[in-house]
């Protein structure tokens, strides 16, 4: 019987020992899995983040925006999730930017922000409860997204876009539609605080469309002719961002356009990637805390595991001390008491794996609250992989925690053993 | 009958500070296959320093052993579990079994270390020696403290050894269970094993073939035993 059949025998013998002790082990096993918890949240939510930054940014459709100057966090949030604090370019910025022979295609966008229908619409706002309200150029705004499709089925048949020239139709994202529990046909209402005036005013509108999922900022936006929406918000000649693609999107191009433009008063030239490594930096600090505690975790956790094993040890002194006179090598007991730690330390980063996976979701609610991410859509992205991967790395770092405890325990003397054993 | 224990002047010296502790001092003695030896005496005699040399789980430092064919003295640790393997079996006071293993994977434990593999039907035999064939599938704690003794005594009777050794095995017992414990000793020894035995019971020990008596580690007695 070598090593590999009696690795069976072993595993057994270590598992039922644990089970002797089974409050201590439960809890031994709660914290690797708390730590462990810890840890595939938080790679989760990097995983995710990123994920989400690049899809969000993706799905915007275009390379590059050209808005007012302000804070170019501010400006990236607003078009991924429709933030606050809107500045405005004027209208004819439009005009200058589309004859540029690098431009290949571009959209204007008014955005303003709504709220429930009932509610106060107004163009500016703080309140969670505000939806964005999107003025678009419809046929130009889907040559850069030409994704977006009218959702069918009963209730929804005979979506379409909004006619340009129109004062009452609108579209709505999926979202919206739901949430409001609108389809095709009906009437929409919003109260809209217009600028300059100091009453709002309500509005009808009937819904010509509603949007299939996105998971995009898109899908909680209400679309609106963009004239309409310049004129719902008394700003008719202004514009939030143009939406720009390039004929030739490299960084050489993107930086001849960007100093090109910026010559503009009152305008700032944001290439996406920039946006991206923006909302990254901005978050990986927060993230580099949360790992420093994750890291903090594991290591108490660990630390938990050597005491917890390290206890046991000297408990079964005098057993340890039988079974070498029983015949146990120094390379058996020393099996037998690493294996019980790993499997301690798989047990934990199984039960947190699953723990992160299952509770990911109020993970996500969480980090929410804390901070604004500046991104719609999944943050914490539990992944097969990133789980395999914790778990392998919670056994490697239980290969270690069991080193000394193993070695404590196949370095005594039988005859000591017995004897601190009572034997 | 071939002598399996051969001790001359063995000595076993602790240095404690600057103070020498004499545990055993110069000890001749020689056991057979098939021969029941009881070491008696009183605490701090030196029985448990004795039995723990003659059964290799401590080595000596003076005069020279000889355990199934094999020098011991100066022998390090590693080395003498490799002369313990297979060839000795042990009974402790307070039988030491797993009390999560059944009876009989307590009484197969030391096969994993040996790297044997089980033979149920040879497990089942050795319980069947001890009387608790019955008993197999039970738990430690189903049992009595006889009967966890005789689950101890087939545990080192399935590896087969050529000495047994029972350090203080009826110190946990009473009177009965004690004596049914010594029974299956000189039972295995008819069987030609030798049984090594310390005991406080001046009576059961005597039982024996042969009854060696310490004092302050030097043996003061040897008489012959033989009382059925």
């Amino acid at each position: 019987m070598n090593q590999l059949t009696s690795l069976p025998k072993y595993l057994s013998l270590a598992s039922k020992n644990l089970r002797r002790r089974l409050v201590r082990t439960s809890l031994t096993v709660a914290g690797v899995g708390l730590a462990v918890a810890v840890a595939v949240s938080l790679g989760g939510f990097m995983l995710g983040y990123r994920t989400s930054i690049d899809r969000s940014i993706d799905m915007l459709g275009f390379q590059v925006m050209i808005m007012a100057k302000g804070c170019p966090y501010e400006a990236a949030t607003m078009m991924l999730k429709g933030g606050t604090g809107l500045l405005y370019l004027p209208s004819d910025t439009y005009d200058k930017v589309r004859k540029d022979p690098d431009v290949e295609s571009i959209t204007p966008i008014f955005v303003g922000v709504g709220q429930k229908e009932g509610s106060g619409v107004r163009d500016e706002g703080s309140e969670a409860a505000f939806t964005v309200m999107s003025g678009v150029e419809a046929s130009s705004f889907l040559v850069m997204k030409p994704w977006l499709k009218m959702k069918e089925g009963r209730g929804y048949d005979g979506g379409r876009w909004f006619d340009a020239k129109s004062e009452t139709e609108i579209v709505l994202g999926y979202e919206a539609a739901e949430y409001e529990q609108r389809k095709v046909g009906d009437t929409f209402y919003a109260t809209v605080m217009p600028a300059g005036k100091a009453t709002a005013v309500q509005r009808e509108f009937r819904i010509v469309g509603v949007l299939e999922r996105t998971g995009t900022q898109d899908d909680g936006t209400i679309f609106l002719p963009i004239t309409a929406a310049q004129k719902l918000f008394n700003r008719p000649n202004e514009l939030t961002i143009l939406g720009i693609k390039l004929k030739d999107f490299s960084s050489f191009k993107l930086r001849d356009f960007e100093n090109r433009w910026l010559k503009l008063p009152e305008v700032q030239v944001v290439g996406l990637q920039q946006v991206k490594s923006t909302l990254i930096g901005l978050v990986a600090t927060a993230q580099a805390m949360v790992a420093a505690v994750a890291v903090v975790a594991v290591i108490v956790a660990l630390l938990g595991v050597v005491n917890s094993v390290l206890m046991s040890v000297y408990e079964r002194t005098g057993e340890i001390g039988v079974m070498k006179a029983l015949g146990a090598r120094r390379g058996d007991i020393f099996q037998l008491i690493w294996l019980e730690t790993l499997m301690v330390c798989l047990a934990g980063s199984l039960l947190g794996s699953a723990g992160a996976a299952v509770g990911s979701s109020l993970v996500e609610k969480a980090l929410r609250s804390l901070i604004d991410l500046g991104v719609s859509g999944s943050i914490v992205l539990i992944t097969p992989r990133l789980i395999a991967g914790s778990v392998a790395g919670s056994v490697v770092l239980g290969f270690f925690a069991g080193l000394y405890p193993a070695w404590r325990a196949s370095s005594m003397r039988p005859v000591d053993a017995i004897r601190e054993g009572g034997a | 009958m071939n002598t399996v224990i051969e001790a001359k002047g063995l000595k076993r010296h602790y240095v404690r500070g600057i103070e020498t502790v004499k545990a055993l001092d110069g000890v001749d003695l020689s056991i057979r296959e098939g021969e029941m030896v009881s070491i008696l005496g009183p605490s701090g005699s030196g029985k448990t320093t004795l039995i723990n040399l003659l059964s290799c789980l401590d080595a000596p430092t003076g005069g020279s052993l000889s355990v199934a064919g094999k020098a011991v003295s100066g022998l390090s640790e590693d080395d003498l579990v490799e002369i313990r393997r297979g060839a000795l079996g042990f009974v402790f006071q307070r039988f030491h079994l797993l009390p999560t293993l059944s009876v009989t994977e307590n009484v197969e434990l030391p096969l994993l270390f040996l790297g044997r593999p089980a033979r149920r039907e040879r497990t089942l035999k050795v319980l069947e020696q001890v009387g608790l064939a019955d008993r197999a599938g039970h738990l430690p704690n189903e049992l009595s403290g006889g009967q966890m003794q005789r689950v101890a005594i087939a545990r080192a009777l399935l590896i087969e050894p050529k000495i047994l050794v029972a350090d203080e095995p009826t110190g946990n017992l009473d009177k009965a269970a004690g004596e049914a414990i010594f029974q299956v000793f000189k039972s295995l020894a008819k069987q030609g094993l030798a049984v090594i035995v310390t005991t406080h019971n001046t009576a059961l020990g005597y039982e024996s073939d042969r009854v060696v008596t310490l004092e302050d580690g030097r043996i003061v007695k040897e008489e012959r035993g033989g009382k059925t």
